[in-house]
């Protein structure tokens, strides 16, 4: 039978008004709209068992106690440990996206060589161990030849690379600059010995002057429980906070009050609290307090007012509060945690020794000097400071010829950081031990790729701030690192034992339990997320009144503007860029595109000659920062408030070239008396562009 | 060399004339088409919409040219069912008018939505609750009534009458033709009020959110009437401005001047009841939610010039124009009202769609900004360019104008 | 329009006294539910942040200026604006506990919700989820990651209620009842001072079904009349002021309250 036309058609239509009746257009729809949802390059989730386990996430300075929640033995989520007594289930920005660093497009996936300018070649871990042992070799037993910088405050690792600098025959290990180096000179000023702690969680009234407690500076999480431990939701306050700093930042959000006190004014701020506090009635039995009477008359509320912009009502209450309040609390720091001077510290923490407030419930302390795991080790009350070594570089005072950086990017984060950089340069070999592409690593000769917390033994003495000794420790969370990478105290002690130098030790992992042994702590308490405190305690401090004779108001020049470098945790650190699960934390008013916001008030804009969203050339000396003005009504006067860690020249897609880097317009100068560098001062002209 | 399809006794300009005149439209539309193209491709993030404005332009577009093309279902509607002969003369052009714009909002809309793949949802799984399912339902069901409406049109081009079957066909779709009206006002009015609906029942939006009657807020019946307001005088529009291009007339001025009257009547009753809702809606409405008038406005983008150039100069002024028969009688005037007019209801949906979502209502949260990028001016443009090239198609070859003849003696 | 109720109804007190603003909860937010970073991150107008940390401002001039961070999750509104505007019904607020949901493969993409939702709730994605090489080894498990060209948002961690009740369907007990603290969402698990308040604020039991009775308690934009589900609270009078618009009285603290 032939089809004729109208069979065709009839066979047509008859055939698609079927299948509209049949499910088969209506299925093949809905698969449509299920493939829709499916296309393959969108990621599927993973399948496992879902575990969490116990770390010592060391990507904030401080290191937060995380359980990690693993998929299949993979990590993909940080969440509190509320077992731990540091961080009690708080977990600070950087360390609630610390899966996510495992897999940052900026990790270093092996050992690399320097081949050419901003060029690497990947080189197996033989051959670069062999580099390093044959640099090594060269500048055996050569005081001043070897430098060893690190950025990390806690870890037993400064232990190994002390002791092997000195095994060596150097004196050249470093620390990058921190609270902690400056708070321990300031003890040293006031006739103690130690790093100095703050028990917020004892106290009633919290002064916190620069320091960012809340948010950026010490040991964050823990500062941040014992805050909300005196605010509970619904409740009555327990405790009173006030933050006095250039700038309306998170912690000043959610204190009290905020006393505006410019950049410099941080030590006249704090001596005419004494002054005033001294005319109240306040007396202390420490030897020097006659002369420190005397220091201390000379700042009077007008003299206050004129050198930090606070008003004579607003310091008198301060005071009246001071000294009514039962276990007040002053927290002595710099506004960005660093760059102030050992004398600054003195200011502010003399106000404690003033009201009684040392080694008492509540108040300051001085932690004992903690023990080392290696005898050779230098021990934290005498290390140098990166910033000063490098600029004995920079004037030929200092001519190391190889350079090991530890978990630190002196390239980025020193101030005059494009001088740092050049003298950087001028080193011969430097070798850099580090988990991420960072500025530092992409000058070196040599890239040591480190493992991520959650692949390494790690342990934290003393994170600075905490008011008792504490030591925490933490295991690998994984079988196999992501990255071909070693832990650089295990490389470390490799290249000692074929260099000759005896250190006692084969692995990181054995320093760590040395180190807890003479604590006399349990590490498996420690690594199963537990911490290790006692209540040791410092000696006694005088009012330091013999360095603070030295504080000067300081002049203001009307043409510049002072500094205020802003730090937030979750933008990372020095050694560390904004991390990929951090990005939107960043707000509109501190990058915008590719641009740097600075913020400042309107008063002091329309001084400036600035306005809302202007261009701007930040300058000092040969540093020169471009970025946008944000009027902000949270800036001290003739202050400019800059947000720190951007302007990144290396890491990955995410930070590099957003932004600019504050640490270019931060001009170091030495602090009186003390012989330390110190920027907290640094003053800007401010031009259109 | 196309004589032969030319509508029975008109002249046309010459095929190189017309075929250059094409060409330089259809490049347009070429340009929108690689933009839609990019679209579909890449996504709406080609776009300068956001999370803040996630309406933009398009809908803009969408609102605006449903309500100009309102004067095929109102004029249909008084055709067919209220038995005004005269409007015969321009109701084939109505009907082109309607289905261009209709076609084109549909178009839009598939761009308009992030997953296009997943468009017919509207029909598989609808809401019944939303004013957006029952656009969806009316929009596409009356585009289909607008297609019906088209083809006796086009089979009655002269060459495709010829054959018998095309030739009854169309002669009883015409006799059917006060069916289809019907069907088509229905729908009309619904989807009209329901794209006003839309808006209405954005509760947490302040600008657009009004109480109603039944399930309808005022703007569902607002919308209906500023619709019926303007498309029969865009249609007048369209027709002078086809009479300027081709340099013949079409349509007689007393026609005209009947859709201006009709528009005229229509835009009167609405910015009435415009101008009440305002009122109610500034003094009562937004005190009710802590808000004020001043506060829905900001800056010269966002300010309350917008609102009084809408319903002021481009509202009670047109209406004015046309209802007063010495003014809506003189060509210029009626063109100028109708221009007004059709500017005024723009804005209106304007207003409705970008400045609703623009306000920011959390206290702490700020105006933004929000400029369409080429992508959406290319594909909007493309619709428009699609509306030049189906009408001058239409007008070639197709007896758009009953009355072209004798006008043109 | 009314209100729907629910036996349970899943909210949250956030103390704005406590807030510091960290971002921890954005962190944590965007690990959970699997959002992938963003190269221009500044562009807020079009990146995903189902929780956003707004800075709110007194307005005073330098020295008296104040701010306070406002942590914004979706609402969860008792009357969502959201909800009844879907056309494909692609978000629903029907289940026990009342949080509004969305279905992923279900949603067209039109941004009607968008526009409804006066709080900026709701994201849309501008493009595929696209990872950094090895990242989406790093996925959680909790949340599937969306195509392109739909809207999502906060659904208050819903897997992790589902994982909360199996497990105390596991032990016996009532998963229309589970206890104080069972189940929390990755922002109020995560944040360093605890400012987040989570629990069913009908449970007596549970600390928010207080909390938010408090004076210093308010929810935001309460006059539009959408019942959020989530409360905010501050000592701060300014604070609490700029949870609303008080043209009208001047004063917070709405009549309306708890709906």
């Amino acid at each position: 039978m032939g089809l004729d036309r109208r069979g065709f058609v009839k066979f047509v239509v008859g055939g698609v008004a079927g299948t509209l009746f049949t499910p088969v257009i209506w299925q093949s729809l809905d698969d449509v709209s299920i493939w829709s949802q499916n296309w393959p390059w969108i990621p599927r989730l993973n399948k496992g068992e879902v575990k969490s386990t116990a770390a010592l996430s060391k990507l904030c300075p401080a290191g937060c106690a995380v359980k990690v929640k693993t998929l299949g033995g993979l990590p993909y989520a940080a969440i509190g440990n509320t077992a731990n007594p540091m961080s009690k289930g708080g977990v600070c920005p950087v360390c609630a996206g610390g899966a996510q660093l495992m897999y940052s497009p900026a990790r270093v996936a092996s050992p690399m060589k320097k081949v050419g300018e901003g060029k690497f070649e990947a080189i197996k871990w033989e051959d670069a161990e062999a580099m390093l042992v044959e640099k090594l070799t060269a500048v055996k037993g050569q005081e001043g030849k070897l430098a060893v910088i690190s950025g990390d405050e806690t870890g037993s690792a400064n232990d190994v690379f002390s002791a092997f600098a000195a095994g060596m025959g150097s004196t050249g290990f470093y620390m990058m600059p921190g609270e902690m180096l400056t708070a321990t000179k300031g003890v040293k000023l006031m006739g103690g010995n130690g790093q100095p702690g703050f028990d917020i969680a004892g106290a009633d009234f919290v002064l916190m002057i620069g320091a960012d407690a809340l948010d950026s500076w010490g040991a964050t999480v823990a500062n941040q429980k014992a805050f909300a431990a005196t605010r509970p939701t619904g409740g009555a306050a327990t405790a009173q906070f006030v933050y006095a700093g250039p700038v309306l930042n998170n912690t000043a959000s959610v204190s009290d009050k905020w006393v505006a006190v410019t950049p410099t004014g941080a030590s006249a701020f704090a001596l005419g609290l004494a002054n005033l506090l001294i005319a109240a009635g306040a007396v202390s039995s420490a030897p020097d307090f006659a002369d420190y009477k005397a220091l201390a008359a000379k700042f009077t509320p007008e003299a206050v007012e004129a050198a930090a912009g606070v008003k004579a009502e607003v310091l008198k209450d301060l005071a009246a509060k001071l000294k009514a309040a039962k276990a007040p609390l002053v927290i002595a720091g710099a506004s960005f945690g660093q760059g102030a001077g050992a004398v600054d510290f003195c200011a502010a923490a003399s106000l404690n020794v003033l009201l009684g407030r040392v080694n008492v419930t509540g108040g300051m302390t001085v932690l004992p000097t903690a023990p080392k795991a290696l005898a050779a080790a230098i021990g934290r009350e005498s290390a140098l400071d990166a910033g000063s070594f490098l600029s004995a570089v920079a004037t030929g005072k200092a001519t190391p010829a190889v350079l090991m950086v530890y978990e630190a990017n002196p390239a980025f984060a020193l101030p005059q950081a494009g001088e740092m950089a050049k003298s950087l340069g001028n080193i011969a070999f430097k070798v850099s031990f580090s988990t991420y592409m960072d500025e530092t690593a992409a000058m070196a000769d040599l890239i040591l790729p480190a493992p991520h917390p959650y692949e390494r033994f790690d342990d934290a003495m003393n994170p600075y701030g905490v008011a008792k000794p504490t030591y925490l420790a933490g295991k690998p969370v994984v079988k196999k690192p992501v990255a071909d990478c070693k832990d650089p105290v295990d490389v470390l002690l490799a290249a000692a034992g074929k260099l000759g130098v005896s250190l006692g030790f084969e692995t990181y992992a054995d320093v760590i339990k040395a180190k807890a042994s003479a604590v006399g702590a349990d590490l498996d308490t420690l690594t199963a997320g537990g911490a290790w405190t006692s209540d040791g305690k410092g000696g006694n401090l005088s009012l330091g009144a013999a360095a603070l004779a030295k504080v000067a108001p300081a002049a203001a020049d009307p043409k510049t503007l002072a500094v205020a470098p802003v730090t937030r945790q979750a933008f990372g650190s020095g050694s560390l860029a904004t991390p990929p699960a951090n990005l939107l934390i960043v707000r509109e008013d501190e990058l915008t595109g590719k641009d740097l916001v600075v913020r400042m008030n309107a008063a002091t804009a329309k001084a400036a000659g600035v306005t809302q969203g202007a261009k701007v050339k930040l300058t000092a000396g040969s540093g020169e920062l471009k970025a946008r003005i944000s009027v902000n009504e949270g800036v001290a006067a003739g202050t400019v408030a800059v947000p720190m860690g951007f302007g990144r020249s290396a890491w990955d897609e995410f930070t590099k070239g957003k932004g600019d880097n504050v640490y270019k317009i931060l001009t170091v100068s030495d602090e009186a008396g003390t012989g330390l560098k110190v920027w907290a001062g640094s003053t800007v002209t401010v031009a259109k562009g | 060399m196309d004589r032969a399809l030319f509508p029975e006794g008109l002249e046309r300009c010459s095929f190189g004339k017309f075929a250059l005149w094409m060409g330089f439209i259809t490049a347009f539309f070429l340009f929108g088409l690689y933009a839609m193209l990019l679209i579909f491709a890449k996504g709406i993030v080609v776009t300068g919409l956001d999370n803040y404005f996630g309406f933009g332009l398009w809908i803009t577009f969408d609102l605006a040219v449903i309500a100009l093309g309102a004067g095929a279902f109102f004029t249909g509607f008084l055709k067919y069912i209220l038995k005004i002969d005269q409007l015969k003369n321009i109701i084939n052009l109505t009907v082109i008018v309607g289905f261009i714009c209709y076609s084109g909002a549909m178009l839009v809309l598939t761009m308009d939505i992030g997953q296009p793949i997943r468009a017919w949802f509207g029909y598989w799984h609808p809401n019944v609750h939303s004013m957006l399912t029952e656009v969806i339902f009316c929009i596409t069901c009356y585009c289909l009534v607008l297609v019906i409406e088209f083809v006796p049109l086009v089979l009655e081009q002269k060459q495709l009458n010829k054959i018998p079957f095309l030739h009854h066909l169309a002669h009883n779709m015409h006799v059917n033709m006060a069916l289809f009206a019907g069907i088509g006002a229905f729908l009309s009015t619904f989807h009209q009020g329901s794209l006003g609906g839309m808006y209405g029942v954005l509760i947490g939006r302040p600008y657009a959110f009004r109480e109603g009657f039944f399930i309808w807020p005022w703007t569902f019946f607002l919308f209906v009437l500023s619709a019926v307001g303007c498309g029969p005088i865009f249609t007048v529009l369209c027709c002078t401005f086809m009479e300027k291009l081709t340099g013949r007339k079409l349509v007689d001025f007393k026609t005209k001047a009947l859709m201006g009257k009709i528009a005229g009547t229509m835009l009167t009753v609405y910015i009435f009841f415009k101008i009440l809702d305002t009122w109610a809606w500034a003094n009562n409405y937004l005190p009710s939610v802590g808000m004020t008038f001043d506060q829905m406005f900001y800056g010269v983008i966002y300010g309350k010039w917008l609102m009084f150039t809408e319903i002021i100069l481009c509202g009670v002024v047109p209406a004015i124009m046309l209802i007063t028969p010495s003014i809506r009688n003189n060509p210029t005037l009626l063109y100028t009202a109708g221009i007004l007019d059709c500017i005024g209801i723009t804005l209106n949906r304007y207003l409705f769609t970008v400045q609703a979502i623009a306000i920011p209502l959390m206290p702490f949260d700020n105006w933004q900004f929000y400029a369409p990028n080429w992508a959406e001016w290319a594909t909007s443009g493309m619709i428009v360019a699609y509306g030049f090239l189906v009408m001058s198609l239409s007008y070639r070859y197709l007896p758009v104008f009953p009355q072209e003849k004798m006008l043109n003696k | 329009m009314k209100a729907k109720e629910f036996n349970i109804k899943w909210g949250m007190v956030i103390d704005l006294d406590k807030c510091t603003g960290c971002g921890a909860c954005m962190t944590a937010c965007q690990v959970e539910n699997n959002i992938a970073p963003m190269v221009d991150s500044s562009n807020k107008l079009r990146t995903l942040s189902w929780m956003l940390v707004f800075e709110m401002s007194n307005k005073k001039p330098c020295p008296d200026a104040e701010i306070a961070y406002l942590p914004r999750p979706c609402m969860q509104c008792g009357n969502p604006a959201c909800v009844p505007v879907c056309p494909v019904v692609a978000t629903d607020k029907n289940e026990e506990g009342g949080i509004v949901s969305q279905i992923y493969p279900r949603c067209i993409g039109c941004r009607y919700c968008m526009a409804a939702c006066p709080y900026h709730a709701r994201y849309f994605n501008w493009e595929d989820p696209i990872f950094p090489k090895g990242m989406e080894k790093a996925l959680s498990p909790s949340t599937s990651t969306r195509p392109r060209g739909v809207v999502e948002k906060c659904n208050f961690c819903h897997t992790r209620l589902q994982n909360a009740k199996d497990k105390v369907r596991m032990e016996g007990g009532n998963p229309e009842a589970l206890p104080d603290g069972a189940y929390m969402p990755a922002c109020s698990e995560v944040c360093p001072t605890g400012a987040i308040t989570f629990g069913d604020l009908k449970n007596p039991e549970h600390k928010v079904h207080e909390l938010a009775k408090s004076e210093n308690a308010f929810r935001l934009l309460e006059k539009l009349g959408l019942a959020p589900q989530v409360y905010y609270m501050s000592k701060r009078e300014w604070v609490r002021k700029l949870g609303d618009n008080y043209a009208a009285t001047g004063k917070p603290g709405a009549e309306k309250k708890h709906s």
